[in-house]
């Protein structure tokens, strides 16, 4: 009986042609919710996590990413798509399980981010390829015409977490910041000032909740120039 | 009811993911002979480089690639009036056998239809569109259009057969695309956009 509803239900929602039959992110609770604690490190997350990756296999399942992310991971320097390579495994991982779980929105990625696409372990092999790959240096860099107040602002409210040179903190799940286009960063530090990055970490909204558009953009301007002396070892 | 429905595409997504890779190519292409030149040739030509644009070139094509269509046939999981029954005649055996035959031909170039459309053709290909969320075609197909194990060449295809596909796709008319992928891709993607990368993967070499 079971089985003959589900076979029915599927039916229902891969219908014979016509209609769309492309996956919808599914909207998760964020942090909007009045319960909602940040990464808390279970389902998916924790399975992918648990997992051991294969950059090897990650450069394979990685495919279907690189159309967008480009194949050295470098992304787009408009911002439309981030620059991943040698970015943490921990926080790609935390990144792409909040899109499945749909936490953090994103309608464009999301078809291409589904268990039909990728599997558990692949999302733990895509991990650990990146975070192999070397940071670009050639990423977009933000105007320049306020780099003073950028550093006294990272100084204040970033530096603690993402470090003096944007390297991050792969066991906290705080993100490298060295060698991300100037575009990305600031429309991510907006999303999570106004509310709209909905798995972001409520200390950063609280530090950055006063800030300006312009501080946003000088302090990203600053990050944005940030690099790392040399190529991090892969941390599995 | 959106829940349950994400929730029950996850189950039948993880089916589809975790399920084997592709088998490398197994087939004895000398076996395929006779079967290529009296049952495939009329329509896809003797050497797999059909002339009509109907249907579609075969030389070159990925081994995996071409015995999975014909399973997909089979299975009636792709849909061809003409393929459906075709393909149901053939043993396991000659499904790899054709697969290898096939990708062992050598590919003709393609030929372009108009040529006005290959600037934009190549920026999609290249590129995609991040404001629809269309992936450059390059990211899988690879920028020479040769494709991989796991995502088809195109390179030197017809362009009325390319753009036939993109729009089967683009309506779920198609839905054997690995993982819904090109559903996906070719939904994003406006007629204008799928004519263009048509002729651009027809220049292709």
């Amino acid at each position: 009986m079971v089985k003959r509803l589900l076979i029915a239900a599927v039916m229902a929602i891969l219908p014979a042609g016509g209609s769309a039959a492309v996956p919808e992110q599914p909207k998760g609770k964020g942090i909007e919710s009045r319960d909602y604690r940040w990464n808390e490190l279970t389902g998916e997350e924790a399975e992918a996590l648990r997992r051991k990756g294969d950059a090897q296999r990650g450069r394979q399942a990685y495919e279907v990413c690189q159309g967008c992310h480009r194949p050295d991971g470098s992304g787009r320097p408009d911002g439309a798509y981030p620059q991943l390579a040698g970015q943490h495994a921990t926080v790609l991982i935390k990144q792409m399980t909040d899109i499945r779980a749909g936490t953090r929105d994103n309608p464009k990625m999301y078809p291409f981010s589904t268990p039909h696409v990728i599997n558990v372990q692949e999302i733990a092999d895509i991990a650990v390829y990146l975070e192999g790959l070397a940071i670009p240096r050639h990423n977009a860099k933000g105007p320049g015409a306020d780099l003073e107040r950028g550093r006294s602002l990272y100084d204040k409210d970033c530096k603690t977490c993402h470090g003096a040179n944007g390297e991050g903190n792969a066991a906290k799940f705080y993100p490298v910041l060295a060698g991300q286009h100037y575009p990305y960063l600031v429309r991510q530090a907006r999303d999570i000032r106004d509310g709209k990055r909905r798995n972001a970490n409520p200390k950063m909204v609280k530090a950055v909740k006063g800030y300006s558009d312009g501080e946003l953009e000088a302090v990203s301007d600053y990050m944005s120039r940030l690099a790392l002396a040399k190529k991090r070892k892969p941390a599995k | 009811m959106t829940r349950i429905l994400a929730g029950l595409f996850t189950l039948v997504g993880v089916a589809v993911a975790s399920d084997a890779p592709a088998q490398g190519a197994s087939g004895n292409p000398e076996r395929a002979r006779s079967i290529a030149s009296a049952v495939c040739s009329g329509c896809h030509g003797p050497d797999g480089n059909s002339v009509q644009a109907v249907h579609p070139k075969l030389a070159g094509l990925q081994a995996q690639y071409i015995a999975k269509q014909l399973k997909d046939y089979q299975a009636g999981k792709r849909l061809n009036e003409v393929m459906g029954p075709v393909a149901g005649s053939l043993s396991p055996e000659n499904v790899e056998d054709l697969a290898a035959y096939y990708n062992q031909q050598k590919p003709a170039p393609g030929t372009v239809r108009d040529k006005a459309l290959l600037d934009l053709g190549r920026k999609v290909y290249e590129d995609g569109n991040a404001e629809s969320g269309v992936p450059s075609c390059s990211g899988c197909h690879y920028p020479d259009g040769s494709g991989t194990a796991r995502f088809p060449r195109l390179a030197g295809q017809h362009p009325e057969y390319t753009l036939n596909q993109l729009k089967q796709f683009g309506a779920s008319k198609r839905e054997n695309d690995r993982g819904l992928v090109m559903q996906s891709v070719a939904l994003r993607m406006t007629e204008q956009e799928m004519k263009a990368v048509a002729e651009y993967v027809a220049s292709l070499p």
